[in-house]
């Protein structure tokens, strides 16, 4: 009996060895198509997320963090940006070179995005159990009958009160956390493997994050979905990340395990990231901040792309790009000095 | 909210609109049971009764060729009815697929816009006459080219507001839970432009109805024995002298109609814009 217990036991750790990557982004460019030539966006992107882990991706605004999950989501498709190379492999098969229909059969079902804003990503004109249940039949054979009882029972996983009377409310009527509970709802409704969560939680109040943020973990926890979660805020990430990526100018600078990269930030940028997040404890009259601005995609720039913000600045750093070097078992730094700084 | 609501929205304090769906109802009243309330039939020849005045039994007074003008005012009612709602039809479905699609899809758009364009170069009633030359004169025809005409403005209108949702975030939304085109465009897209849609068919009803009188009075609309208001205005404008009634009655049914739809489609737009609330005073 204790010998069957420890087999099974042992097979579990071997299969979490060996278990492939439920998405792996590889060298992923991305570029938008502007008068005559490509300005690129996003450089030789590579991430990759196993299952029931969750990823958190941090930078400032217009670093790229968004537009790698709308690659992912194949949301680019018909846009002025485009992947100009790599692969996106999910559930071991490349989304790049899936025909568009078989995609979508893929998208809703096993991978489902939440997204910003919460008041405009709604229709307005639908009630939102239409809207969930139009999700669901759109990928499970099943009843309108099943598919409305599944509605109740996600609208009651999200913690929406009354889920029978709100079942037919529209949209503008329920407020901002409560329509972000229904955009959950209806990106959970097929039980995805991989929810993209892009900065769910930056257009809601501070109390309501909270409740988001426990309500995603929390469903993370019975449903075993991957997450990749976007945002700026560091300290959202390390809440909730097993891992996180740091992006700046369109590069992963920085990536790591939570806990590594919160114990060992090696590369400059990420420092000056923790650094500007004013403390509740001490009480400063200054806020720290990263000097300069992100310079802005057609602005050409040789070497490393954080060097004209960067204190530790060498002549080296203006003339090459480092490379993404592991400074320590899962722990990536793109910096030429990340061991010494 | 409710049918009831929405019609209390759009009429509450608008007594000319209200006027105009009041009367309306009467048009739509007469075209439908225009069998049981004309006395006559509309195309019943009595030479003895030519030109008779307005009175007894002839409500309206008589033709050149002593059919009851009452009578067939009831009748052209019925075709303005046919002529307003085929319109709407063929503008809508032609112009708002038009619309649609070419937003949509912004290759095939290039392409079908211009079209669009040239087609709006033209006067609206020029396009009309140059249209109708090629064809025959039929109810049928006559309903084709002017939604045809109009289609030009409601793909337009289509156009630029599908452009505007079509980047709206619960769209890509859609798209990431695996919606497929049509999809989108039919039950994303679309039952977003109802409201501005329901407006812009009340001014293509409206207009339709001119643009049909002018078209019979110049001879080139609906066939001449078809009793229609435009057709009576053209046969009888040369009694305008000695029997001014029969001008009077469908130049004022003409008149009175396209003034009312017209005031039912400012108070629709007006309740469903907010910009216009409290605008217009009384309208």
């Amino acid at each position: 009996m204790q010998c069957g217990t420890a087999l099974i036991l042992g097979l579990k750790t071997i299969l979490q060895v060996c278990s492939v990557a439920l998405l792996e982004l590889d060298n992923l460019n991305i570029a938008v198509a502007s008068k005559d030539k490509l300005l690129p966006v996003v450089h030789d992107c590579s991430l990759s997320l196993a299952e029931h882990e969750t990823l958190g991706i941090v930078g400032e605004s217009g670093c790229g963090k968004s537009l790698t999950a709308l690659a992912i989501m194949g949301l680019l498709e018909g846009s002025q940006v485009k992947i100009t190379s790599g692969s996106i492999v999910f559930d071991g098969q490349n989304l790049l070179e899936m025909k568009p229909s078989r995609r979508r059969l893929i998208m809703g079902d096993r991978m489902a995005m939440i997204f910003q804003e919460p008041m405009t990503s709604l229709n307005p004109v639908y009630r939102i159990g239409d809207q969930i249940i139009e999700v669901i039949r759109q990928h499970r054979r099943i009843s309108n009958q099943g598919a409305k009882q599944r509605a109740l029972e996600l609208l009651e996983l999200v913690k929406i009160p009354q889920p029978e009377d709100r079942i037919n409310s529209f949209p503008h009527q329920l407020s901002g956390g409560q329509r972000q509970r229904v955009m959950i709802a209806i990106a959970m409704a097929c039980d995805p493997a991989l929810l993209i969560a892009d900065e769910p939680t930056t257009a809601l109040d501070v109390t309501v994050q909270k409740e988001v943020l426990d309500l995603m973990l929390d469903l993370q926890q019975r449903t075993g979905t991957s997450i990749i979660l976007i945002s700026h805020d560091l300290g959202v990430i390390a809440e909730t990340c097993n891992e996180v990526a740091v992006m700046y100018r369109g590069r992963i600078i920085e990536k790591a395990r939570t806990r590594q990269l919160f114990s060992h930030m090696a590369h400059p940028y990420t420092r000056g990231l923790l650094a500007s997040i004013p403390s509740v404890v001490t009480d400063t009259d200054w806020l720290e901040a990263i000097p300069g601005r992100v310079p802005t995609i057609d602005e050409q720039l040789s070497g490393c792309a954080f060097h004209p913000r960067c204190a530790h600045t060498k002549t080296s750093c203006s003339q090459t790009e480092p490379p993404l070097i592991e400074v320590q078992e899962h722990h990536a730094v793109r910096c030429h000095f990340a061991g010494e700084i | 909210m409710t049918v009831r609501a929405t019609i209390y929205s759009i009429f509450r304090g608008r007594k000319l609109a209200t006027f105009g769906a009041l009367w309306l109802c009467v048009i739509a009243i007469a075209a439908i049971g225009a069998q049981f309330i004309a006395p006559f039939d509309p195309l019943e020849i009595d030479p003895i009764a030519r030109l008779t005045e307005p009175g007894l039994p002839y409500l309206f007074g008589t033709d050149h060729f002593g059919r009851d003008t009452f009578s067939r005012a009831v009748y052209g009612a019925r075709m303005a009815l046919i002529i307003g709602f085929g319109s709407v039809i063929v503008a809508l479905v032609c112009g708002g697929l038009i619309g649609l699609l070419s937003a949509y899809f912004s290759t095939l758009g290039h392409f079908l816009m211009r079209i669009i364009d040239v087609l709006m170069a033209f006067p609206a009633l020029l396009l009309a006459l140059v249209l109708m030359t090629l064809l025959e004169r039929s109810v049928l025809n006559t309903v084709i080219v002017i939604g045809i005409v109009y289609a030009t403005t409601t793909a337009r209108i289509f156009f630029g507001m599908t452009l505007k949702l079509k980047n709206e975030v619960f769209i890509d939304a859609a798209r990431c839970s695996g919606a497929s085109h049509s999809s989108i465009l039919f039950k994303h897209i679309l039952p977003n432009l109802w409201s501005p849609l329901l407006v812009q068919a009340s001014f293509i009803f409206a207009f339709a109805q001119l643009q049909a009188a002018a078209l019979d009075f110049l001879g080139l609309g609906l066939p001449p024995e078809v009793a229609s208001w435009g057709n009576m205005l053209a046969e009888e404008k040369i009694y305008i002298t000695r029997a001014p009634w029969l001008l009077m009655f469908p130049g004022a049914l003409i008149i009175l109609s396209v003034f009312s739809m017209n005031l039912v489609g400012d108070a629709m737009r007006d309740s469903i814009d907010p910009r216009f609330k409290n605008d217009i005073a009384g309208v």
